[in-house]
């Protein structure tokens, strides 16, 4: 099995990133590349399933916070759906519902986008 | 103190998957709480991955020892390597309201590493050896 992988989904322009596996350290240069790369692409409505991450560490974490100016100041967004139990509350203890949307199913945050 | 197992990597991330297996194989011997073996896996991690960044600035030519130790009622992860001084106790907690206002980005490691464990000790000797202790009691 991959250490952590990402694929990708479009609904209308909306890019909605699937995360698998483990999102460390390591790993997070990954989900990196895939901002970047919507940034890139002037596609700065995102949302992030977590429904396959198993692990985050503060560097995965680390990640939203490093793109998520940018993307706002874009009038778009990082919308975050999925989690486990154990993912949300690595996030919610550390404050991230004070900045982050974070839902419990996909087609909440579409709506909201749409 | 019973000495339960020990391994030795090098300072590369590639490795922070052997470490967390390490943690996970060994609590599970001693803890049944999947909440609390899971807060340790993750505290480990990012005590490596802090000395990794910062002690070793991502040059993996260096070794990290993790140790774990069980005692009567402590469950003991005692890092072990060579470099500069790096107290994670002498690091400030952010203020997180603060830190979402301004955008600010890491720094986000050590306050889940002293959430999630009962006591963080770390020694630093004349010689550049480091010695990073974490406790959970159970």
């Amino acid at each position: 099995m991959e250490e952590f992988n990402i694929s990708e989904k479009t609904n209308n322009d909306v890019t909605i990133l699937y995360l698998e596996g483990f999102l460390d350290a390591h790993t997070s240069v990954e989900l990196e590349k895939s901002f970047e790369k919507l940034i890139g692409e002037n596609k700065y409505k995102i949302i992030v399933n977590f429904e396959k991450l198993s692990y985050i560490s503060s560097a995965g974490l680390g990640v939203f916070m490093a793109y998520i100016e940018t993307i706002r100041n874009n009038s778009g967004d990082i919308k975050l759906c999925k989690m486990s139990d154990k993912i949300y509350n690595i996030f919610d203890m550390l404050g991230f519902p004070i900045l982050f949307e974070i839902y419990k199913e996909e087609v909440e945050p579409i709506d909201k986008f749409n | 103190m019973e000495n339960t197992a020990k391994i030795s990597i090098n300072s590369s991330t590639k490795n922070l998957m052997e470490v967390r297996n390490f943690i996970e194989v060994n609590a599970k011997k001693y803890l049944s709480d999947s909440n609390i073996i899971n807060q340790i896996i993750l505290s480990v991690d990012e005590a490596c991955t802090n000395i990794i960044k910062h002690t070793y600035k991502f040059d993996e030519n260096h070794t990290i020892e993790i140790e774990n130790l069980i005692s009567k009622n402590q469950f003991i992860v005692k890092i072990s390597y060579n470099g500069d001084e790096f107290d994670p106790n002498k690091r400030s907690i952010p203020d997180m309201k603060e830190y979402f206002a301004k955008y600010k980005v890491g720094g986000l490691g050590i306050p889940l590493m002293k959430k999630f464990m009962d006591k963080i000790d770390y020694l630093h000797t004349i010689n550049n050896f480091n010695e990073l202790t974490m406790v959970k009691y159970i």
